[in-house]
């Protein structure tokens, strides 16, 4: 059985990445069962779409990092199951796009490649790399204890015990040579519905400040930015599918990745415990959110 | 006033903000529109047609503004060589109390 998906390009047509993104949509739909999402008529053909979008995987093609494509599912609320952005796919190909809004030869290729790619079946990357039972014997909390700072109806909670932070509002839970890793309440709120994680490669290596993936909604595209140093040792598998784990609490079942520490106590010259964060969360509240 | 200070270090002795290439740059505004900061300033009549005019406006290692490029014309600077910087600073910092 090969895949197939709801397949929504953004389908720029004055820019050459939008074209493609409608070139691999179509290879998509001529070589699976995939069905074809129109941006433009999804507009006034609420309905229609939706249905599709609900029935099979939903693959969003953006051409370039204005990302319609994706602005438009998070607008109409659908799940995002995959996605991928010409210029980046491009870019990693060292393929050179033209000017022109026709397309080449070597445009025509990259639409292929990609095509075929996505209709590979991929076998669930788990195991080796990723954590082994022995070594997951640490048991994390389900539930911490939160300071809540308040603002209109946005509430920021903090928690109060165990955690390290950046001013980058990411927090690293620390247990002997390992951290969990997540975001803070400010980076879910700021951002809003978060409909996509891309997660870094377990087992490479990150810096302090270092990016430890993406996760992304309507509003913005944010880098996560690692407090630690170390080596990813697993990601939470479940944001691929439930992103919004993060919105609904990102030190609980929203947290990101595992790093097995190489530097902790240098690290730490950088980290600040409750206190020092939770003054400048509220300081950011104070003079940025709206 | 915002970020003063990144880590207890003046944000004026941190080297973080965005790098223009205005080669690559096709003036899409994308990033002027992102930013929340006001990192950036317009200046319609001129031959480059946005500055970075508050660089240290900029959060220190957010790359937010560059995500929004759909042609990479836009980088910062190294994180590691910046986070060694600050950790130098504020060393210097605790000497001299």
């Amino acid at each position: 059985m090969s895949k197939s998906f709801a397949v929504l390009p953004c389908n720029g047509l004055d820019k050459g990445a939008g074209c493609i993104s409608r070139e691999i949509a179509l290879h998509l739909i001529e070589k699976s069962d995939s069905e074809m999402i129109c941006p433009v008529l999804y507009r006034v053909a609420d309905a229609r779409y939706t249905k599709i979008a609900q029935e099979k995987p939903l693959l969003v093609i953006d051409g370039c990092q204005t990302r319609c494509a994706s602005k438009l599912a998070s607008e109409k609320g659908l799940k995002v199951t995959a996605k991928l952005t010409v210029t980046e796919e491009a870019k990693n190909r060292g393929v050179d796009l033209g000017d022109s809004l026709r397309l080449g030869q070597n445009e025509v290729k990259l639409a292929e490649m990609v095509a075929d790619e996505l209709l590979l079946e991929k076998e669930p990357e788990k195991a080796s790399e990723s954590e082994t039972a022995s070594d997951s014997e640490i048991v994390y909390p389900e539930t911490y204890d939160y300071e809540v700072y308040k603002k209109d109806k946005f509430i920021f909670r903090v928690p109060k015990e165990g955690f390290l932070f950046n001013e980058n509002d990411s927090w690293a839970y620390i247990s002997g040579n390992k951290a969990r890793v997540g975001v803070t309440d400010y980076v879910q709120q700021s951002l809003s519905d978060i409909m996509f994680f891309t997660p870094p490669v377990v087992g490479s290596e990150v810096e302090q400040f270092g990016e430890l993936g993406a996760i992304e909604s309507g509003k913005a595209v944010f880098e996560v930015v690692s407090p630690v140093s170390g080596r990813i040792t697993a990601v939470n598998e479940e944001l691929s599918v439930a992103p919004e784990l993060i919105n609904q609490n990102p030190y609980e079942k929203g947290w990101i990745v595992e790093v097995e520490l190489t530097d902790l106590e240098s690290d730490k010259e950088l980290l600040l415990e409750f206190e020092g964060y939770f003054k400048i969360l509220k300081r950011k509240v104070d003079d940025f959110h709206v | 006033m915002s970020e003063e200070t990144f880590m207890g270090v003046p944000r004026n002795t941190i080297d973080w903000s965005p790098i223009i290439d205005f080669n690559k740059c096709n003036y899409c505004m994308e990033c002027v529109k992102f930013c929340p900061h006001q990192v950036f300033e317009v200046r319609e009549n001129e031959d480059k047609k946005f500055i970075v005019k508050n660089p240290d406006n900029c959060v220190v290692f957010c790359r937010a503004c560059g995500k929004t490029c759909g042609l990479d014309a836009i980088t910062f600077p190294d994180k590691g060589a910046t986070t060694k910087k600050i950790k130098e600073t504020r060393k210097g910092m605790a000497g001299n109390e």
